[in-house]
């Protein structure tokens, strides 16, 4: 089912946490609200599920306006933090709590429980009490809880922010696989940009109430709209820069760092005056000072072996450092203290407004 | 929608505040006003208050008693939860059932026990004189403070004791490893840490003693106390005066809410949060060490289940009028109870029942609406709520017979003002049950449920009530134990053939029946005894988790 989020306000302890804010999710998207505590994101989440109410605006379910249905007539799943599970009740009686709510049959009940509990791994452990279950075990409780009423929208709040860092790359790829297979449109919240990155179809990158950039995985991170979403996705450079005079979208400029002109792309029509200068550490490529290569002048000022790749931090001479990364281990590394220039790509060099 | 769901349960909110207005505020209100009245021809209470010089005594000496109540109370009680919480000795397992055994007390009970072993014709005093030690009369300021203090120590020692529980043994490593001695240590992580829940008990211990009427009338003989002498002043044939009672009532709420505020306020700037805590492990004593332990925690426990023993035996002792037979046994004091005057059993079982089923349910919706369902209203509620903690029994009592004496709501003389002086006299221990449970109840659980299709309403009642449950069986049965064991509110409210056990029993000790005092003190023990026994063995619920 669609999700259409029309001029949407929303307030929270008397405070406007929303303000205006449109948004349109495709029926079936995997769509992940990203941004960092207290951007607005579980807010978001909350009002559409239906926890909160709406001060104004619309927000429709396919072609129904649910801005004003309270939230156990909304058909939502929703998948808590805590994950919320019953403590008093088994986890078979978890998963069928929902269905018993809407009078389906018990024979009907069993066999769409089992079913699920056999899809999340779990049909062994229908008798246990939640406090029995480890933590990776209560997600996939929860999670086959807010499917099995096979809701129009499945809404989760961080719930992977309570596992362990080995057994979330695990979940990650189980709960894409089930959301694929049902179909369900979700709304995904998280201030993970990894988790947002590997699981989303679209991502909207939320700041203090607003969406500040809305895309697929790709596009965000490679052509971040603002140095705020580029910050956030990755650990981008952000240089200040100045531009020289006014550049139209997709057009080349060459701007000046520490004396030497780089060349950089811009996404959007700029004017001139300061700017921010945009690069993601992979695309900074690293030489010895004086090979053929001309580059901007920097000595290596900290150095990070991380296996697959070593991370390093490179001194410009006005005292700036730069964060770069060369992968593989095979490269040839230089050592602290080591000159270096270091080289630009203008298409992934990006000019941004500050 | 949602609108107009939060305004249903603004509008509980308000009919429960309604309620609380007309039985509670509205009784303390009219002890503050009648106090300013001029019922007699001596002038307002004030007058006569500042004009005899009793009534000055009378606060002095209630004063006098609370600080030396408190300051036993707390050396018995402080190093008992520190040798509980840190060591290991023999018997240890018999102290940790010391709470219990003051909450099954009653505290009318606790001064008849003492009568009877040290009172004039006492079977202690009677040995001891009989080996030639003559001891100081029981009645006055030995009598008072010695059965308090061995009362009351058990709030010292509760309060330190989880405050003890809860400090994290760490710190304390911490403090060596950065070079200070191991008993240093403690004196400078362990002592600034527990030392507000330590004072915190000791007011309430404070708060106890000036609110305490059983023992201060039984054992106080010629020492003038203010909860003795507002409760003549409001039953005495001769001189009930309306304004001189509520004045007197009046002394007495304030001396208690100055304490109470005191008490909040090193509580909320004394609270440290200890987190992360990894509590000490006991170490265990051998030798003389655990002897010398052993012996004093066996002293204390002995003076505490005394009570309880001696009811059993008076209860069954031959007895022609005031005197005892020791050492003949009948059952003609139980035959009597049950037989031929069973009315304070029966009234006491109908009015403690009503008032626990009244008190639980309040609580519940009050404790909800607090935690759950905030609006402009519940703050008032919450401190509303809280206010019977200042009233003594004595005050409460008379505020509500003045309150309901005549006008729109004449209920003095009924049955019901007494449920009503129990229902409020428990509703803060009430409301702290169900809402210290509410709060451990993530908000997660009920909208889960409704995410899941689930009303609100429907949701409260299938997954946060159920979760609910074994917390108000505990409250119900700790609100029972102490209603059926009430005295210094029902006293003043009763009306003839209205007596409860407790009633029953001070009258007798009044003229001097023991034994048959003593039988009426088995059933009540009885009726105490039996609910918490099936709930903390059949039900295995924890009755104390929720009340320090």
């Amino acid at each position: 089912m669609k999700i259409a989020i029309e001029s949407l306000a929303v307030r929270y302890d008397q405070k406007r946490v929303i303000d205006d804010l449109s948004l349109s999710i495709g029926s079936g998207t995997f769509f992940t609200l990203l941004g960092p505590s207290g951007c607005g994101k579980t807010t978001l989440l909350r009002a559409i599920a239906g926890f909160l109410p709406v001060d104004s605006g619309r927000l429709l379910f396919g072609e129904k306006d649910v801005a004003r249905l309270p939230a156990h007539m909304r058909n939502i799943g929703m998948v808590f933090q805590d994950y919320a599970l019953f403590p008093d009740k088994a986890v078979f009686d978890n998963v069928a709590y929902g269905l018993r709510a809407r009078r389906i049959a018990e024979a009907e009940i069993k066999r769409k429980v089992a079913h699920i509990l056999e899809r999340v791994g779990l049909e062994e452990f229908g008798a246990r009490l939640p406090a029995a279950l480890s933590g990776g075990q209560r997600q996939r409780v929860a999670l086959a809880r807010a499917l099995v009423i096979s809701p129009d929208v499945l809404l989760m709040d961080e719930p992977l922010s309570n596992l362990d860092a080995k057994l979330r790359h695990t979940v990650r790829s189980s709960i894409v696989e089930l959301q694929r297979e049902s179909g369900i449109t979700t709304v995904f919240v998280t201030h993970d940009q990894d988790e947002a990155l590997a699981m989303s179809d679209r991502i909207g990158v939320m700041n203090a109430g607003r969406l500040e950039q809305v895309g697929t995985p790709t596009e965000i991170y490679r052509n971040p709209r603002s140095a705020y979403v580029a910050d956030f996705i990755g650990a981008a450079n952000i240089l200040p820069v100045t531009l020289p005079g006014p550049v139209r979208a997709g057009e080349l400029v060459t701007v000046d760092v520490a004396g030497h002109g780089i060349g950089a792309r811009a996404l959007h029509p700029i004017a001139a005056g300061a700017v921010r200068l945009v690069v993601r550490p992979e695309d900074v490529g690293i030489v010895r000072a004086g090979s053929a290569e001309r580059g901007l002048p920097a000595r290596i000022a900290r150095r990070q072996y991380l296996g697959s790749k070593t991370a390093y931090a490179a001194a410009l001479a006005t005292g700036l450092d730069l964060n770069v990364e060369c992968s593989g281990d095979g490269h040839d590394g230089f050592a602290v203290g080591d000159a270096v220039a270091l080289t630009f790509v203008p298409s992934k060099t990006l000019v941004l407004p500050s | 929608m949602t609108g107009q769901l939060r305004s249903l349960w603004f509008w509980l909110s308000l009919a429960m505040l309604a309620l609380l207005t007309v039985f509670l505020l509205y009784p303390v209100a009219n002890i503050f006003y009648a106090s300013l009245g001029s019922a007699s021809a001596k002038g307002s209470g004030w007058a006569i208050l500042f004009g005899d010089a009793r009534y000055g005594r009378a606060i002095v000496n209630t004063i006098i008693l609370g600080g030396a109540v408190t300051l036993f109370a707390t050396a018995i009680g402080v190093p008992l939860a520190y040798m509980t919480a840190r060591y290991d000795y023999p018997g240890k397992g018999i102290v940790a059932i010391l709470p219990l055994v003051t909450l099954v007390t009653p505290e009318i009970i606790v001064a008849q026990t003492w009568l009877m072993m040290l009172g004039n014709n006492g079977l202690l005093r009677r040995w001891l004189l009989d080996v030639g030690v003559t001891l100081p009369s029981f009645y006055g300021w030995f009598g008072l403070i010695t059965s308090m203090t061995f009362i009351y120590y058990t709030y010292a020692y509760i309060g330190t004791l989880a405050a003890i529980r809860g400090f994290d043994v760490q710190l304390e490593e911490a403090a060596q490893s950065l070079g200070t001695s191991p008993m240093k240590s403690r004196w400078r992580v362990l002592v600034p840490v527990v030392l507000p829940a330590v004072l915190a008990s000791a007011l309430l211990v404070f708060t106890l003693v000036v609110g305490n009427f059983a023992l201060a009338m039984i054992l106080g003989g010629r020492v003038e106390l203010l909860s003795v002498m507002t409760y003549q002043a409001a039953v005495s044939e001769t001189s009930a005066n309306p304004a001189l009672q509520s004045t007197l009532a009046t002394v007495s709420i304030s001396l208690v809410m100055i304490l109470l505020f005191v008490q909040r306020w090193i509580i909320s700037r004394g609270r440290y949060e200890v987190t992360q805590g990894r509590s000490a492990r006991p170490a265990r004593l051998r030798g003389a060490q655990a002897t010398v332990l052993a012996l004093v925690a066996a002293t204390v426990v002995i003076i505490s289940l005394l009570p309880l023993l001696s009811v059993v035996i008076g209860a069954f002792t031959v007895s022609r009028g005031p005197v005892m037979r020791w050492g003949q046994w009948t059952t003609a004091h139980i035959e009597r109870v049950f037989l031929s005057a069973p009315g304070p059993m029966i009234n006491t079982l109908t009015y403690a029942g009503i008032a626990t089923l009244i008190a639980i349910c309040l609580s519940a919706v009050i404790g909800y609406l607090i935690v759950k369902k905030r609006n402009v209203v519940t703050p008032v509620l919450d401190y509303v709520t809280v206010l019977p903690l200042a009233l003594s029994g004595t005050a409460l009592g008379i505020g509500l017979i003045h309150a309901f004496n005549v006008g729109f709501l004449p209920l003095t003389g009924t049955a019901s003002i007494i449920v009503l002086a129990y229902v409020i006299r428990r509703l803060p221990f009430g409301m702290r049950n169900a809402s210290s449970t509410l709060y451990n109840i993530p908000n997660s659980i009920e909208e889960a449920s409704i995410s899941l299709g689930v009303s609100p309403a429907r949701s409260f009642l299938k997954v946060v009530l159920p979760l609910m449950v074994p917390a108000l069986v505990a409250a119900a049965v700790l609100t029972w134990t102490t209603t059926v064991a009430e005295l210094s509110a029902s006293i003043i409210v009763y009306s003839g053939g209205r007596e409860t056990m407790p009633i029953q029993i001070f009258k007798l000790i009044e003229g001097g029946l023991m034994a048959l005092a003593s039988a009426y003190g088995l059933v009540l023990v009885a009726v105490i005894v039996l609910p918490i026994l099936v709930a903390t063995r059949v039900f295995r619920i924890d009755l104390f988790s929720s009340r320090t």
